[in-house]
């Protein structure tokens, strides 16, 4: 058994607000006092009229105290906030307790609010200029400048990995003064805030030197201890982090990879956090009294694409018939209860830019009809690729599917590919239908929309100039309400041309022992634990 | 005996290259992009190409497997592509703790079938023999990840005995040991027991009792040593087999090994990662091997090496 917690020392106020709050047994306050080298009568007058102390207690959340021990949803395999991991989501719930972001979001609200930057604005039309916040330092005690922006920017650049594609269009990264950064581009480019969330600062000094990311020295909440890869990494607080000192002491993440262990270690305590419980899993939890589990919907959905160039996705008819023959809300119903709901739109309704659509009701008899129009009154053989493992009942919603479009007269065979193939036949548009999940990383329709959906993209074979031009326009405005009439009209195009079935957002679960506080469920799946406290042990 | 000891290094070493050569290929034939797998499902094929060229891999095979043989007879085994750390010092930690695991394994299936396999043998034919019959047959066939699985409900959950998963301390070793022993006790007990049937019947046992020795001592000395060199062999086959193929378990119990290690490096086509843990893992079971057959001069003087 971990202890999932540990008795810190406290301060007398701390003591007596956890008593008188019932957190703390009588024991564990005689015993806390007498460490203090409060003993005697004095600690029994305590005891009895805690008020009296409690009066003169000031509420302190300075002192972190107590562990916490989560376990990831799926192996951790990188740490380096710019390189190939970056967006995973195992990486991502890591990278932000250690380093920082110069714009973060709201874990309530959704909104940007200032992190490593405290204000930022538009300068021209290509050139984003950012103030950064004064007297940050790294956990080794170096000063926090512009340099460390600079470097970190391009450094996403030369590493070409999956964030690079979102910084393209950056010409140049200036850092004129220490605590000002200037970001040009060639083009207009409205999304620097929102990409600026995903933008995890280190130090210039170390970022590109053999070993660092070994043993990162950070910026962030809490300051990096250990990572042994398949095993655990550690952290523990940043007492002197700019937004104030985290209120856990220490944070273990392990490494589970079997979900019924994984499980078993949340009823047993050996952790007190984990989250993506699969459907068939949830019910049983909570049965649990002793956990906590909270859902949010999330920025993560089910899409099945058509390969716009080959026949008959050609057919915007063809395309539309596939869509009318899935009934959706029993496929949510059965197979994806509390964990899915039915989508909406070609973007999840938690992101910037969501703007509901016609829904495509459950009508094979349509759907034949429109298969007749396009010539295919007798329906066609096709295929349809993915990668087992990319959400949960993902096998089990293809078959779904497949007898769904088997009813219309549309054959499909199901191709389960290995992930490496699968990306390498994704790219190349080797496929006829591809079914997966994505996450919108960024929390704005700008991360799937304007970067999938682009004749120049190219991703799915799917070329329209109206949704291009439209597209075009949403990249280059920086007024967020002309943003979003952008999106809700490319979210029109996509979703009544079909140039995928979007049948499924999926609701995020975050499952902990109970007494746990503090926690706010995101829709991210990338949650924050500096404002997470354990309940003090009796 | 040192020229044989010459000629089995010898031997061993072609072994090695043949190996490195098949999983330099094969792993290049396999389809999927180191590349492209850093780069993820969002990049362009130009990204991917720019990428590929850093890497190395935009040359031809014969010039990448010409720099990779020099770099390994100069002991340099390059960085992973996917860790970006020394790919030899990850794969030593990760051998390291598999092998912790595999002897565990193996004492435990050595403590339980040496007993079992010479209860049955002298018991032929009874209830226990029968019982001990099945609970083999059970070890050989059932699969790891549910019977792994199962001792996690049972002694993790339910009784809370033991910790479900990780690799911290004594306790965690305790499960996934017990899971990688069950089949080497079903193959070993079935293997005593049917070895000591057969040498039980042989002219040297049967004089060791008429010269009045005592049962145990005719078991222990003339019966048992005779039947240990096929169950020293596959003890030594069966560990080489644990070192390279306790994936399954470590998967199970979190259990960060050398076998979960090249699941992951290949799944992330990290080439350098992949060839140096399969040239580890070679190279245990060649030395396994060798000191089986070492085991063999030791155990029967006639087959001693002059």
């Amino acid at each position: 058994m971990t202890p999932a917690n540990r008795t810190s020392p406290a301060t007398l106020s701390d003591l007596v607000r956890n008593y008188t709050t019932g957190t703390i047994s009588r024991r564990t306050l005689v015993q806390g006092l007498a460490a203090l080298g409060v003993t005697g009568s004095l600690a029994g007058a305590i005891a009895a009229r805690p008020e009296l102390v409690a009066a003169q207690a000031t509420p302190s959340s300075t002192e972190p105290a107590g562990e916490l021990t989560l376990s990831l949803a799926s192996s951790l395999e990188g740490i380096d906030p710019h390189g190939a991991f970056a967006v995973e989501g195992s990486t991502s719930i890591v990278i932000t307790m250690y380093l920082d972001t110069l714009i973060a979001r709201d874990p309530e609200t959704g909104d940007l609010i200032p992190a490593l930057a405290t204000s930022w604005e538009a300068t021209s039309d290509t050139s984003w200029q950012f103030t950064l916040r004064e007297g940050v330092t790294f956990h080794d005690g170096t000063a926090f400048t512009s340099a460390d922006v600079k470097a970190s920017l391009e450094r996403v650049l030369d590493l070409e990995g999956p964030l690079a594609p979102l910084w393209v269009l950056v010409d140049t990264v200036e850092a004129p003064d220490p605590l000002t950064v200037v970001i040009n581009t060639t083009e207009p480019m409205g999304t620097v805030p929102v990409n600026a969330t995903l933008l995890f600062i280190g130090p210039a000094a170390g970022i590109n030197e053999d070993g660092f990311w070994n043993n990162p020295v950070g910026i962030g909440p809490f300051r990096f201890v250990s990572w042994v890869p398949d095993s655990e990494l550690i952290v523990e607080a940043n007492p002197d982090y700019w937004g104030g000192s985290p209120q856990l002491e220490r944070v273990v993440v392990r490494d589970i990879p079997e979900p019924a262990a994984r499980i078993t270690a949340l009823e047993t305590g050996e952790i007190d956090f984990t989250y993506n419980i699969a459907p068939d899993q949830l019910p049983a939890l909570e049965g649990n009294q002793d956990l906590a589990i909270d859902t949010t919907p999330s920025y993560t959905y089910y899409f099945n694409w058509f390969n716009g160039q080959r026949e008959p996705y050609t057919d915007a008819r063809v395309r539309q018939a596939m869509a009318y023959a899935l009934d959706v809300d029993t496929m949510v119903t059965e197979l994806m209860a509390g964990v899915g709901q039915r989508a909406q739109a070609p973007i999840p309704t938690t992101v910037f830019g969501f703007a509901p659509q016609t829904p495509y009701d459950y009508d094979p008899e349509r759907a034949m009809a429109l298969l007749e129009e396009a010539g295919y009154p007798d329906g066609f053989e096709t295929t349809v690729q993915w990668n087992p493992g990319s959400g949960p009942q993902d096998r089990a919603l293809i078959q779904t599917m497949i007898s769904y479009w088997d009813a219309i007269g549309v054959r499909v065979e199901s191709l389960e590919k290995e992930r490496g193939l699968w990306i390498d036949d994704l790219v190349a548009l080797n496929w006829d239908m591809n079914f997966q999940t994505n996450t919108v990383r960024t929390g704005d329709a700008d991360f799937t929309l304007r970067r999938l959906y682009t004749t120049e993209a190219n991703r799915n074979g799917y070329s329209n100039p109206e949704l291009d031009e439209v597209l075009v326009a949403s990249a280059a405005s920086t007024d967020q309400a002309e943003r979003e009439q952008f999106f809700a009209e490319a979210c029109r195009i996509i979703w009544d041309e079909a140039v995928g079935i979007f049948p499924i957002d999926l609701i995020a679960n975050y499952v902990y022992q109970d007494g746990i506080e503090g926690f706010v469920p995101v829709p991210s799946q990338v949650p924050e634990f500096d404002t997470v406290r354990v309940p003090a042990e009796d | 005996m040192l020229r044989y000891l010459i000629t089995r290094t010898g031997l061993s070493l072609l072994v090695l290259w043949g190996a490195l050569t098949i999983v330099f290929l094969a792993i290049r034939i396999v389809p999927g992009d180191p590349a492209a797998m850093m780069i993820g499902p969002g990049g362009t094929e130009e990204d991917i190409d720019a990428l590929r060229t850093r890497l190395g891999l935009a040359e031809s095979l014969p010039v990448q497997y010409g720099r990779y043989l020099s770099d390994v007879v100069r002991m340099d085994f390059g960085d992973s592509l996917w860790l970006n750390r020394p790919v030899a010092s990850e794969v030593f930690s990760r051998v390291a703790a598999t092998a912790r695991l595999a002897a565990a394994a193996a004492v435990i299936g050595i403590a339980v079938s040496f007993p079992l396999g010479i209860a049955a043998a002298l018991k032929r034919g009874t209830v226990l023999d029968g019982l001990i019959s099945i609970v083999s047959l059970l070890g050989q066939s059932v699969p790891s990840f549910w019977l792994g699985i199962m001792l996690i409900l049972v002694f993790a959950r339910q009784w809370q005995l033991l910790p479900s998963a990780g690799s911290s301390g004594w306790s965690h070793l305790v499960l996934p040991a017990i899971t990688l022993a069950m089949p080497l006790i079903g193959v070993l007990t079935r293997l005593i027991r049917s070895g000591l049937l057969d040498v039980l019947h042989e002219d040297y046992v049967r004089t060791a009792r008429a010269k009045g020795l005592s049962p145990r001592a005719v078991l222990a000395n003339h019966a048992m040593r005779n039947m240990l060199i096929p169950v020293v062999t596959v003890v030594g086959l069966q560990l080489g087999n644990l070192l390279g193929g306790a994936v399954i378990v470590e998967t199970v119990f979190g259990w960060p090994g050398v076998g979960r290690l090249l699941v992951d490096a290949i799944n992330q086509r990290d080439y350098p990662l992949v060839q140096v843990a399969i040239l580890f893992i070679t190279a245990s079971f060649i030395f396994i091997n060798l000191l089986v057959d070492l085991s063999y001069g030791m155990l029967d003087p006639r087959i001693r090496i002059q």
